[in-house]
């Protein structure tokens, strides 16, 4: 169980509009320090837009988010990365004619440690090992499987020194040998200080790490709570099965 | 030593070539000097380009504007009683100065929308210096006479040169200039780690500004007369952009093949006349034919035919192509 020393992340009533379309109402919840929290939901939920209006990809349509006490709507994306905040993308969008090494490295130059020369050399060296790409260090990131290619984007958004990590499907198309890999190194972050906001599908996952996990519908927060509980909800099993009474109904 | 030599296989060949360009008014002919000093003057503007155009990515059209700002800030100052040395650095600040002005709106924009916008900025200085009067509209300015030494100028370009290939060659070496590569390749992901692209796109912006517009200053010093038809041609800023592209983008060998190649056509097509009239035509053909078959231009071809680079793409393991569609 993590120490339960105080929230550090607070989302009120985020809401998202695209348009016609309301990708976000009203969501709410609060990340405790050292937790790891999870965001799930089907297809379409909102769980990215949500990760995108935390970090400042783009600003929500109304609501607030709090980190640390400090509003962060209105603050570009490499200003919340500078407080440390910082997301990972579910599609990997790695520098693709870059080195392992060099990826990490825009992340150690450029994050909330702002590192130089030989602190910034240790820096991407410690992220390589502990994310075990270190024997692909000298490879173009174009080259790698999608399982180290997700392992990049962890080390990447690592690099940057955060307090906060927002995985963002970190698991979508891993073999189960991967996943439990990918398992182990999100614990190990969680064990190091880190809080971990991540968006999973794998129910498996999601299950065996969660602390508490919030379940989105719609763009709606539907459940809320310990994994063993908010899984079992009547509203969540409706949303990923479909509703019994009109299942019923059809037949 | 030799680790150094593999990385950069220019550095000799270029080091000889520098040191010929310095000693050349030693032994050379005034033509053949023009033809350097232009050869120079190209490289300034190629290597300056590529620092936004190639390393950042950020195609811009609108390039001739800064090669103009120089050249009418050294003419203008000269005629009020300055030295042409001492307009370089205002004719720079001038330049750095709009292109922060032009930047902040621009840079929001992406990809050919921003190339498109860089269009309308070139032509539109273009316009503006054809219809003041301070600027002597349409038919130009002309130096004051006894302002002109050509080899002190000649100097001064081949010195710019350097200078311009140092700075870029220095700034990708740093961290500036993995920021720069990292919005090439994607810009959503260099901000989700921290990069502040705009801030990272006005400095590069800047910089190469400065440098094209002490080139321009150069320019107007050495044809002693300037014109909006001479220096904010968008057929000047077109071929700023196509002798990197064709040498090769984001290195720094690349735009210097791309300004020779250039410089020797130019000569080679305005001295003849049935096909003066036809370069830009010949430019064309030559663009289509890099983007077909060598889109890393010349630098590409040559990393090809050494073998550093195999012709097809390095290829994921079986089974893992597949998964990460």
């Amino acid at each position: 169980m993590p120490a339960e020393n105080g929230k550090i992340l607070a989302v009120s009533s985020v809401s998202k509009r695209f348009g016609g379309l309301l990708a976000l109402d009203s969501v709410s919840f609060e990340v405790q320090r050292g937790e790891i929290f999870s965001v799930i939901g089907p297809n379409g939920a909102g769980k990215t837009t949500l990760f995108s209006c935390l970090v400042g990809t783009y600003p929500p349509t109304s609501g607030s988010v709090r980190f640390r006490g400090e509003e962060l709507k209105g603050l570009r994306n490499d200003q919340v990365v500078a407080r440390g905040l910082v997301r990972t993308h579910q599609i990997v969008k790695p520098f693709r004619d870059m080195t392992v090494a060099d990826n990490i490295r825009v992340g150690v130059l450029y994050g909330r440690l702002r590192l130089r020369g030989a602190k910034a050399r240790e820096r991407v060296d410690e992220v390589l090992s502990r994310t075990q790409l270190g024997h692909r260090a000298q490879a173009k990131a174009g080259v790698l499987s999608i399982g180290e290619l997700k392992r990049l984007e962890i080390a990447r958004a690592l690099a940057t020194g955060p307090d906060v990590l927002c995985l963002d499907e970190v698991m979508g198309g891993l073999n189960p040998a991967e996943i439990q890999q990918a398992m182990g190194l999100v614990r190990a972050l969680r064990d190091s200080g880190l809080t971990i906001l991540m968006i999973e599908h794998h129910v498996h996952a999601v299950a065996g790490l969660s602390d508490r996990l919030v379940v989105l519908n719609f763009g709606k927060k539907i459940a809320e709570g310990r994994p063993g509980e908010a899984l079992r909800d009547p509203a969540v099993v409706a949303a990923y099965l479909g509703d019994e009474t009109e299942e019923e109904a059809r037949a | 030593m030799t680790a150094l030599l593999r990385r950069h296989p220019a550095l000799v060949p270029g080091v000889l070539f520098a040191a010929f360009l310095l000693l050349a008014p030693g032994f050379a002919e005034r033509g053949t000097l023009n033809d350097l000093w232009n050869m120079a003057f190209f490289v300034v503007l190629a290597s300056a380009w590529n620092l936004l155009g190639g390393f950042a990515g950020q195609v811009s059209l609108g390039y001739s504007a800064f090669v103009g700002i120089g050249a009418y800030t050294t003419v203008l100052l000269a005629n009020a009683g300055w030295s042409p040395w001492l307009t370089l650095p205002v004719g720079a600040a001038l330049a750095v100065a709009f292109s922060v002005a032009v930047g902040l709106p621009t840079f929001r924009l992406r990809g050919p929308y921003f190339t498109i916008a860089t269009i309308g900025v070139g032509e539109a200085v273009r316009v503006i210096a054809s219809g003041l009067e301070f600027t002597g509209g349409s038919s130009g300015l002309r130096m004051p006479p006894g302002t002109f030494d050509f080899n002190a100028n000649y100097y001064a370009m081949v010195g710019l040169a350097l200078l311009t290939l140092a700075l870029v060659a220095w700034l990708q070496q740093h961290a500036f200039g993995l920021a720069l590569e990292a919005i090439r390749q994607d810009i959503d992901a260099a901000e989700a780690l921290g990069v502040n692209s705009t801030q990272a796109k006005l400095t590069a912006h800047a910089i190469s500004a400065a440098l094209v517009a002490i080139g321009g200053g150069l320019f107007a010093t050495n044809f002693q007369y300037i014109s909006p038809g001479s220096v904010f041609d968008f057929r000047l800023s077109l071929t700023i952009v196509l002798m990197p592209i064709v040498g090769g983008m984001a290195t720094i060998t690349g735009p210097v093949l791309g300004a020779l190649l250039f410089s020797y056509l130019q000569i080679k097509l305005l001295a003849s006349p049935t096909l003066r009239d036809s370069y830009l035509f010949i430019y064309g053909g030559l663009l289509i034919v890099v983007m077909l078959f060598e889109p890393k231009g010349i630098v590409g071809l040559w990393e090809r035919l050494i073998g550093l680079r195999p012709r097809r793409r390095a290829q994921p393991p079986v089974g893992e192509a597949r998964r990460a569609s």
